[in-house]
């Protein structure tokens, strides 16, 4: 019992697919057992013998941080799911929690870090959005909600992508990358995707936050530092131009007219991919993303970054969700790797001149 | 006595006859071996039931169950199947009262057609009887509620203050009500004149509280000792520091056993260790000394001779504090 049990959450409006996608993993032959929390009022069938309605009480800490609220249902469901756990002989390998649409993430994740029973049992593997290739961009537009959830999330699978043309999904894909430009995109149909690309992801854990998903801090296309590299998803050989268009695939058409909701829509959340070739004042770059998250950390929904320390040859390793940081030195660098800086901060009105010229004076 | 069980021991009861364990599993398991599995699931929480017989548990097949060690009965169920994850019951009154989501459901021992169902605004978290068993406080998000027991249509009192509670208990002369919070401290209320209480400092929750010695003092979890509030007089701990027993750098108090009429404690500590202080702050004699998993549940017989314990793993026993 002293393995934490890991918890993956799913979030996404009605009709995503969500429950396919659930039914999937819990009827795939893995020899797995998990424990599915859903919304009390959602979606029935699900295939499991371990299903507990969550009734979305979402409460403030007394901690004086406006930010920090908690699902006191979590708090209650995850300490009773506990007390069927077996000594040596587990009643479940994993908690599911799947949340409605018009669940907001941030405190289903900041309840895995800001409660000490939770967190001792438990550890928030990654969240995954699910959204729907046809209707996503009218639910983006109408739905602060939406957006947040694919902000939020550690990846994002666009499914029924045989619904629409590959033009409507490219553009789909250039405005999921803006919201969140940490997050994988997946394409799948009747959520068919592989299962390892839902689990297991570590998408909290600071000693995998490069290895398994390097893209997240190549800042977009167009921005400077922007690497092509074999994450990008798009055609390198004729990468020359320089317009700021999200992930296209193997037949892009650079001149695709995406309509009003391409390229020139603004989101109000936004993710902010920053840079610099140069080592950096390890305390100065402290004391500002601290300051930065106490007097953002409200707009501020996930950050991640991997920063080069002058006079230090391991990795400064951070991530963040509103207030909550985590970091730490991890792995050396390699003697052949790059060593530079590269943060991602995804949030609502953020100052994007402002974060950077704050990024760059930290600069040893 | 001791025992080991492929599950875990989520609550001991003590009734008349001895010690009663309540397990992750469903089934409940009494000291001389009788047997009872009546829950599909999880208890999640437990009593003793008012007559002195046998035990009430509440599960996650959202039944409510008496036990005895020759039969079992269902005596309740939740709407829609809802867990029942609090239960108190007091022989003074012979009533019974459980939490399942938004609803405080009491039962009458002695009536089997009486139950009535309350609904809180919130999901609420802690039940419990005041010491004459005609009143019943709930612990929920911004404060503790305040109801009759036997009224059927009330609005209850409530006394407020911010933040989320998770645990409730009365003082046992019924002039206080104190609740354990999320946010490692304790809360209370003097009910004469709702006077606010903050009874902090804990490095850790509180997950258990217990009045001993007639009332006079509140011991408590949550620290590297048990701490002891002192509740003498009509303005119990206000204004008054709290004492700490059995301090230890490298351990916490997971649990607290007491008995109010006695001035005996039982602490069951996060390294497995369980130790009785008689009286409180004149040594610690360990009824269990090995370390070892969490203490995970702990009782004290009514007339305070006997602690019960269990960890993690699904190691009980039974010690004599004689």
């Amino acid at each position: 019992m002293t393995d934490k049990i890991p918890v993956t959450v799913l979030t996404g409006y009605l009709g995503a697919g969500k429950t396919t996608l659930l039914n999937r993993i819990l009827t795939e032959d893995h020899g797995k057992r998990y424990a599915v929390i859903v919304n009390e009022f959602g979606e029935i069938g699900i295939d499991n013998d371990l299903v507990v309605g969550a009734d979305e009480d979402v409460f403030e800490m007394n901690n004086g941080c406006v930010c920090c609220t908690v699902r006191g249902d979590l708090i209650r469901i995850i300490a009773g799911l506990m007390k069927r756990q077996k000594p040596g002989a587990p009643a479940f390998d994993a908690i599911i929690v799947e949340t409605t649409g018009l669940a907001d993430p941030g405190p289903v994740a900041q309840t895995f870090f800001v409660d000490e029973d939770v967190k001792a049992k438990t550890q928030l593997d990654s969240v995954t959005a699910l959204v729907d290739a046809k209707h996503v961009m009218a639910r983006l537009d109408d739905s602060k909600e939406a957006r947040e959830q694919v902000a939020f999330a550690d990846r994002i699978i666009l499914n029924k992508t045989d619904l629409v043309s590959e033009a409507e999904l490219v553009a789909v894909e250039a405005r999921l990358r803006k919201l969140n430009p940490l997050a994988p995109i997946t394409r799948a149909e009747r959520a068919n995707i592989p299962l390892d690309q839902v689990l297991g992801l570590g998408g909290f854990d600071l000693g995998r936050i490069l290895d398994i998903n390097p893209e997240f801090a190549n800042p977009a296309h167009g921005e400077p530092g922007h690497v092509h590299d074999e994450h990008c998803g798009h055609d390198h050989h004729d990468h020359d131009h320089d317009h700021d268009h999200g992930h296209a695939h193997a037949h892009h058409d650079h001149d695709h007219h995406p309509g009003a909701r391409g390229h020139a829509h603004e989101d109000d959340i936004k993710g902010i991919s920053l840079s610099l070739d140069r080592p950096m004042d390890g305390t100065k770059f402290t004391a500002w993303l601290d300051r930065l998250l106490g007097e953002q950390g409200q707009n501020i929904l996930r950050a991640k970054g991997i920063i080069d320390v002058s006079g230090e040859d391991r990795r400064l390793v951070f991530q963040a969700v509103h207030m909550i940081l985590e970091g730490d030195l991890q792995r050396e660098w390699g003697a052949n790797e790059r060593r530079w800086s590269r943060a991602v901060f995804i949030g609502r009105e953020l100052d994007e001149a402002a974060l950077k010229a704050g990024f760059e004076a930290c600069a040893a | 006595m001791k025992s080991m069980y492929d599950a875990q021991i989520t609550a001991i009861v003590f009734d008349t006859e001895g010690a009663i364990f309540a397990l992750g599993d469903g089934s409940v398991r009494f000291e001389d071996g009788a047997f009872s599995a009546a829950h599909d699931g999880a208890i999640l929480c437990a009593v003793a039931h008012p007559s002195g017989t046998g035990i009430v548990t509440g599960g996650d097949d959202g039944r409510l169950i008496w036990h005895r060690r020759t039969d079992a009965g269902v005596l309740a169920t939740s709407a829609r199947g809802q867990w029942i994850d609090a239960v108190d019951a007091s022989a003074e009154s012979g009533l019974i009262a459980f939490s399942a989501g938004k609803t405080l459901t009491v039962l009458d021992a002695k009536d089997a057609g009486f139950r009535r169902d309350f609904q809180h605004e919130r999901t609420f978290s802690g039940v419990a009887f005041e010491p004459r068993g005609r009143r019943i406080a709930t612990s929920t998000y911004g404060g503790a509620a305040l109801w009759f027991a036997r009224i059927a249509e009330q609005k209850p009192t409530f006394l407020k203050w911010a933040g989320s509670h998770t645990a409730v208990t009365f003082s046992p002369d019924g002039a206080f009500v104190v609740t354990a919070m999320q946010d490692s401290q304790l809360h209370g209320w003097r009910l004469k004149d709702q006077k606010n209480m903050r009874m902090g400092g804990y490095p850790s929750k509180v997950r258990a509280f217990s009045f001993l010695s007639n009332g006079q003092l509140l011991a408590t979890s949550g620290a590297q000792g048990a701490v002891l509030w002192p509740f003498v007089g009509a303005n119990g701990p206000m204004g008054r520091e709290a004492t700490e027993i059995g301090f230890d750098e490298g351990s916490l108090v997971a649990l607290v056993a007491s008995q109010p009429k006695h001035g005996v404690l039982a602490a069951g500590l996060n390294d497995g260790r369980v130790w009785l202080a008689d009286p409180p702050g004149q040594g610690l004699n360990f009824l269990k000394a090995e370390r070892g998993a969490p203490i995970t549940a702990l009782a004290m017989s009514p007339d305070a001779t006997r602690v019960a314990w269990a960890d993690e793993d699904g190691n009980a026993g039974v010690s004599e504090a004689g």
